[in-house]
């Protein structure tokens, strides 16, 4: 049987199953069809894989997705400038400070506005304790995708310290809105810097707990050591961002190279990158990334500088006519707003560049001739949030 | 106006006036350490900002070289990015020319904007979402962005040069009543699920697409969401309820 | 278990058979969207700790689960499966609709694809409100479902008469 007849086919089981309303484990002589998902606990949430098999190799997988789609581009058209931050905090529901920044520095692009040096500080602090609270799901999660469960407890554990500090911040464990267009709805609460550095401390330490517990550890070796290899040149063409990227070794991060708002270029600090490309080189990139991110936030705390923390905007925000885009490096890569307005209280039309769709698009490509248990390792690796796919 | 209570909006007024007049002994008391660091990050920030410009220009030139008469228009908003028009049966040529000869390998993304003016949004009053004038606003003409347009719906996608360190923004017309372009999976695979969100959310067709299949939405959903004329239904039903946040800003004293 | 059926059930027995029942449930956990990872705080992390309560998360199938928790949004592609796991449920079955998108919508409450609460499609015993509720209130939400299984009368399932929900 060709190839192109095999997926002429998998794309007919998919689009039968798409409403959800088929179930499709089917065999035949030619193989058979595996079903995984829409609720799947390797799936994070609402993702479904339809595979062909043969044995236990895979032909051709196909992600469906949609199960969480919400509308948001569309959303965004009916909100006013200030409601939509209370929108796109709940894309990438892990790391949620982190999803408001582009969009305000969007807007604040649109206006000629520019935040005040505090408030960028401030901003890059919580934009990387939000990258903390995510990756360190991951580092959890990824474990117990291989089969080990005590790692995703630690996380748990320990990322209740950074969320308890964003939300002495901003009131919210993970959906601040906080970020308002001009600089930010307050200052840091009194004593806040010194917990801040109790947190990190038990960051660091859990990173160094899991490099001994997982990294090192045999099992997870051989589950991820040259499995779901991808090149970088396929990686750029299917737009691959963040971590992703920068273990096919391609030494890019928008935070150094292309920084837009955010208060990078005052710290020393390091973009890791691997040359492998493959399931374990992105688990170790984003375990360095993870203790990076303590550092930076570290170097910031110590120099904060005084000053006011919102510039001078008007009382109702009319954005003037124009187009900007602004990217930033979020948690799952990049994420970026392309924000068309026209000069009324709402945007005229909002492009959201998510890291996750991107990323995910690559699936179909990478979980060819790979085994069965290695589709969910390598999901885990590429690391997705359903919202960051679906929006 | 009429939705938000009359005391809310003169504690607003208040606080306004408030904030306005004790706005200046604020700024003089702010301590000289702040303006200090004011300054050395404005100063940080100036040269990179030249730099860009100029690589944006340039940048544009040796496109405008490649693309001859194929580049219709083309916007450089300073320190913020460069957008170029081109016609939408050049499409697939320009992704190739911006991908062999501008070391522009990394796909970002692909979308479409519907230029059509949307009735809502544009003042405080509340009505638009069940009022006829929709309609009306939908025939006024049409203003275009950056590098202009002819069209209604307007292809675009960004692609980056990381070895150049900037982004393009390449824009494309469609036509009105049957909107269509080559796919761009040949140069960019990554283009693949893109195109397919493109064509479920505007209807937009792309020739030699392998399978346009819906992606987010069921099978049998009529209509596309993302068209200016698709009517929110529930917004139709229970009206936008305006701008009710009268709460004062940070700074601002109650 | 003939007396339940019958409707026969001495007080003593029914509020045994409760307390037990009580304490002893199966949840399947639903995670759709942001909820679910306060969800999963809830029933993984030592900080929140839901066994305490009696409530054995991760079963293996919805079979063998008592109750469900819905949490996050509910897109109409997602509701036929949601009603189709709901189901699969033996009964006695209860349902907890977690934050603000499972109650109503939530911030979605104008999307075009997004079904305003999950009480359109499966019968729902507690709302538990929040963008996301924190995993405190989660906590409340299934001690609210547990005093609600305790003043139960077994019998009154196997009548005829639905339970009506509030």
């Amino acid at each position: 049987m060709s190839m192109t007849s095999e997926s002429d086919q998998l794309a007919y089981i998919a689009s039968q199953a798409a409403d959800a309303r088929v179930n499709v484990e089917v065999e035949t002589d030619e193989g058979m069809t595996l079903n995984l998902g829409p609720q799947h606990p390797a799936t994070h949430g609402t993702l479904r894989i339809i595979a062909k098999l043969d044995g236990e190799k895979v032909v051709a997988a196909e992600p469906i997705m949609g199960y969480m789609h919400r509308g948001y581009e569309k959303l965004t058209e009916v909100r006013t400038y200030p409601q939509v931050t209370t929108l796109v905090n709940r894309i990438d529901w892990l790391g949620s400070f982190a999803n408001e920044v582009p969009f305000i520095l969007a807007a604040e692009q649109l206006m000629e506005v520019e935040a005040p040096p505090r408030a960028q500080w401030i901003r890059t602090i919580l934009f990387e304790l939000s990258r903390i609270a995510n990756v360190c799901l991951f580092l959890g999660d990824m474990a117990v995708q291989i089969g080990a469960t005590t790692p995703v407890f630690y996380a748990f554990r320990d990322r209740e310290f950074v969320l308890n500090q964003i939300e002495r911040v901003t009131g919210g464990r993970f959906h601040p809105n906080f970020d308002r267009i001009g600089g930010l709805k307050d200052d840091l609460p009194k004593g806040w810097i010194e917990e801040t550095r109790g947190a990190l401390n038990r960051m660091t330490d859990f990173c160094d707990e899991m490099e001994e517990l997982v990294l090192g550890n045999e099992i997870f070796q051989a589950r991820t050591r040259g499995i779901g290899t991808i090149p970088s040149d396929v990686a750029l063409a299917y737009g691959l961002s963040g971590a992703n990227l920068r273990a096919s070794g391609i030494d890019w991060d928008i935070r150094r190279d292309a920084n837009v708002g955010l208060v990078y270029d005052q710290v020393d600090w390091k973009v890791w990158t691997h040359p492998d490309g493959d399931s374990f080189a992105r688990f170790w990139v984003r375990l360095q990334e993870t203790r990076e991110a303590c550092n930076i936030i570290d170097q910031l705390l110590g120099t904060i500088p005084s000053g006011p923390i919102m510039a001078k905007v008007p009382r109702i925000i009319k954005v003037p006519p124009g187009e900007a885009y602004v990217a930033t490096e979020n948690p799952l890569g990049e994420m970026g707003f392309y924000v068309v307005s026209k000069g009324d209280l709402t945007p005229f039309r909002v492009k959201i560049r998510s890291a996750s769709f991107s990323n995910m698009s690559i699936a179909p490509w990478v979980l060819k001739d790979v085994f069965v248990p290695d589709i969910i390792s390598i999901l885990a690796s590429l690391y997705f949030i359903l919202g960051d796919i679906d929006r | 106006m009429s939705e938000i209570p009359e005391h809310l909006l003169k504690r607003a007024q208040a606080a306004r006036e408030k904030a306005e007049s004790s706005q200046e002994p604020t700024d003089n008391a702010s301590p000289t350490k702040e303006t200090n660091s004011q300054t050395t990050v404005a100063v940080a920030d100036e040269s990179p900002i030249q730099e860009i410009d100029e690589k944006a220009e340039e940048i544009l030139e040796r496109i405008s070289k490649g693309l001859g008469q194929k580049l219709i228009s083309s916007h450089i908003a300073p320190n913020r990015g460069l957008w170029i028009r081109v016609s939408s049966d050049d499409w697939r040529e320009t992704a190739q020319f911006l991908r062999d000869q501008l070391d522009c390998r990394f796909f970002d993304w692909l979308s479409v904007i519907d230029w059509m003016p949307s009735p809502y949004g544009r003042e405080l009053e509340t009505e638009q979402d069940v009022d006829s004038q929709a309609e009306r606003i939908e025939d006024q003409p049409i203003e275009w962005g950056y590098t202009g347009g002819k069209t209604r719906f307007q292809l675009i996608t960004r692609v980056y040069s990381i070895s150049l360190g900037i982004g393009v923004m390449v824009k494309a017309d469609l036509d009105d009543h049957n909107p269509r372009a080559l796919s761009l999976i040949p140069v960019y695979p990554g283009a693949n699920w893109h195109e397919r969100e493109a064509r479920e959310m505007f209807g937009v067709t792309f020739d030699e697409h392998p399978d346009l299949r819906n992606i987010y939405l069921p099978g049998d959903f009529e209509g596309h969401p993302l068209r200016k004329d698709y009517p929110l239904l529930s917004r139709r039903i229970k009206p936008w309820p305006g701008i009710v946040d009268v709460e004062a800003m940070p700074g601002e004293e109650k | 278990m003939g007396l339940v059926e019958s409707g026969k059930m001495p007080k003593p027995l029914t509020k045994l058979l409760n307390m037990s029942r009580r304490y002893s449930m199966w949840v399947y956990q639903w995670g759709l969207a942001c909820c679910a990872i306060e969800m999963g705080a809830a029933f993984a992390s030592p900080r929140y700790d839901v066994m305490r309560l009696g409530v054995i998360p991760l079963p293996a199938s919805p079979r063998q689960a008592d109750f469900l928790v819905v949490s996050g949004t509910v897109t109409d592609k997602m509701a036929p499966a949601v009603r189709r796991l709901w189901e699969q449920m033996p009964d006695p079955k209860y349902v907890i609709s977690m934050g603000s998108c499972a109650n109503c919508g939530g911030p979605y409450w104008d999307s075009y694809s997004v079904t305003k609460g999950v009480d359109q499609i499966i019968p729902v015993d507690v709302y538990v409100p929040g963008c996301p509720p924190r995993p405190e209130a989660l906590l409340e939400g299934i001690v609210l479902l547990q005093e609600r299984i305790m003043n139960e009368d077994m019998a009154e399932r196997w009548k005829g008469d639905p339970i009506v929900v509030e």
